[in-house]
């Protein structure tokens, strides 16, 4: 049984690290306030889409077409870039007014 | 998005485990020593916009989205197909699961402290757009295989 549980373990964190997942949870993370909240929410997930996945088995499948959950998977990440990238654009003219008597670059 | 908008904090902010004390705070082994110095000057003052639960709906929604039907899963499935105890195969993969988005939290909030805030939303939301555009394409990619299959076969 432990070996079971370690084989699982060391399966599953492997095949996650470096994933399109961990990604979007690391930009979650590094641009928002509230890493609780992100490590909870991707925690919960994460678990229910393997609890889905443990009780439904491959009938899942057959109930919701998986091509149609990456599509809605894109589109979210989509918003989110998109909403990052405005906020990026927004965010520098506070920043640059504070230096604008000096020059653009800050050279240390 | 229909999250729902909390302007203010609400009753789990003020005193809940996970908001005040961040992963950070509790692992001084982890890579957040390593720039106390740097990270003093420039700590940003962290705006009242993002109530909890808004961040843990948006981050649960896309988790869930995105890793529906993804590899993890099928690893799940074989292992516990082979093994006939689902219950273990459960526990493994979801202790494993959490570790790694810990890794992904703590990962971000290092780099946080490295880069420039603005600088790191617009990498983020770069990361996030081709994330987008990559799993879309596959999803087309792969209807358009299953349209394939069932007409003629090419070649």
């Amino acid at each position: 049984m432990l070996a079971l549980l370690t084989s699982t373990f060391v399966t599953v964190f492997l095949a996650e690290l470096g994933d399109k997942t961990q990604l979007a949870i690391v930009s979650l993370s590094g641009t928002s306030n509230r890493p609780g909240a992100v490590f909870a929410g991707s925690a919960f997930a994460l678990v229910l889409a393997s609890l889905l996945g443990a009780a439904a088995g491959g009938s899942l499948s057959s109930i919701i077409a998986p091509e149609a959950l990456q599509l809605a998977a894109s589109v979210g990440f989509l918003i989110l870039g998109a909403r990052l990238i405005l906020r990026s654009n927004g965010d520098q003219d506070p920043p640059t007014e504070a230096v604008a008597s000096g020059s653009d670059t800050p050279s240390p | 998005m229909s999250t729902p908008e909390l302007p203010s904090p609400g009753p789990l902010s003020s005193g809940d485990l996970l908001g005040e004390s961040t992963p950070l705070g509790l692992s001084p082994d982890g890579p957040a020593v390593l720039d106390p110095s740097s990270g003093a000057a420039s700590t940003p003052p962290p705006p009242p916009s993002q109530a909890w639960l808004q961040v843990f709906l948006t981050t649960a929604t896309t988790v869930f989205l995105a890793e529906l039907g993804d590899k993890t899963q099928l690893a799940a499935l074989l292992l516990s197909a082979q093994s006939g105890r689902p219950a273990v195969v459960f526990v493994g993969a979801s202790l494993a699961l959490i570790c790694s988005s810990l890794v992904g939290v703590l990962l971000g909030r290092w780099l946080s402290r490295l880069m420039a805030p603005e600088q790191l939303e617009r990498a983020a939301g770069v990361i996030m757009v081709v994330l987008g555009l990559w799993l879309g394409r596959q999803a087309v990619l792969h209807l358009a295989a299953l349209h394939l299959q069932t007409g003629p076969v090419l070649g």
